[in-house]
């Protein structure tokens, strides 16, 4: 069967290897100071039907196919809504992305979840009209958000994480 | 396949999915995500599932069309009727 990615991969995808990019995004804030990860373990905040939340960790994340992070993350929200995670699902992630979308949320105005130092929030994908070679048309537009630790970085690195997570998102094909 | 069959199927693969849902009170025009609550993954779990379960190919430009569980049962019928 065709597999089908969901936004939810094309959106994990490009914050894993913006990440890479921008590693003061990537890793923990301990013993005083920023700790980079080598790696890209990307926390994918998850709801759980009987309530609470849990950050299903897809490693190196930055260096798999879209094909292979759908089936990841298929496999993990399912072990998830079955009660059948293990500690290595939940463990070790060095940057978190939230995705409220399906939930009906515009935008998300997270919180980091310490030691980690980043956490990128996505809203719903929405048509929504815009402007393109002066002419207003509509396209599906989400809003991104950047919640992180001012100790590890600032605002200025931050806009430029988000700028290669949205040219990643333009050009999902290259992803 | 019958419809008592398609049906079983998906709610076998429902309950696999999302086993706090009542399949109970799922009826035919019970909707995946306004009614059951499965979001994207849910949805697209199920739907894999049940094409594993039946060996009936379920391409995405379908998946519009079996957002309601009668529409899904329909489908599988339809899809397993032999073609003359």
């Amino acid at each position: 069967m065709e597999q089908r990615i969901l936004p939810a991969a094309l959106i994990a995808k490009a914050t894993a290897s913006a990440a890479r990019d921008h590693p003061s995004f990537n890793g923990w804030w301990r013993h005083g100071q920023l700790e980079q990860a080598e790696a890209v373990h990307l926390g994918i905040i998850t709801s759980l039907r009987d309530g609470g939340l849990v950050a299903l960790v897809v490693g190196n994340a930055d260096e798999k196919d879209l094909a292979t992070l759908m089936d990841e993350l298929r496999d993990l929200v399912s072990r998830a809504r079955g009660n059948r995670l293990r500690s290595s699902d939940v463990s070790d992630a060095t940057l978190s992305v939230t995705n409220l979308g399906e939930r009906g949320v515009d935008a998300v105005h997270g919180v980091i979840h310490p030691p980690q130092v980043a956490l990128v929030g996505f809203g719903r994908i929405r048509e929504r009209p815009a402007v393109v070679e002066g002419t207003v048309i509509g396209r599906p537009l989400v809003t991104a958000t950047l919640a992180a630790d001012h100790r590890a970085s600032d605002g200025h690195v931050g806009a430029r994480f988000l700028a290669t997570i949205e040219a990643s998102l333009q050009a999902p094909e290259e992803l | 396949m019958s419809r008592d069959d398609a049906a079983r199927t998906i709610l076998a693969i429902i309950v696999g999915v999302a086993p706090e849902v009542g399949v109970e009170f799922v009826d035919d025009d019970a909707d995946f995500v306004d009614e059951l609550d499965l979001d994207s993954m849910d949805f697209l779990n199920v739907v894999i599932g049940v094409s594993e379960r039946t060996g009936i190919a379920i391409p995405e430009r379908d998946y519009d069309a079996i957002r309601r569980f009668g529409d899904f049962v329909s489908y599988l019928v339809s899809a397993d009727a032999p073609s003359h």
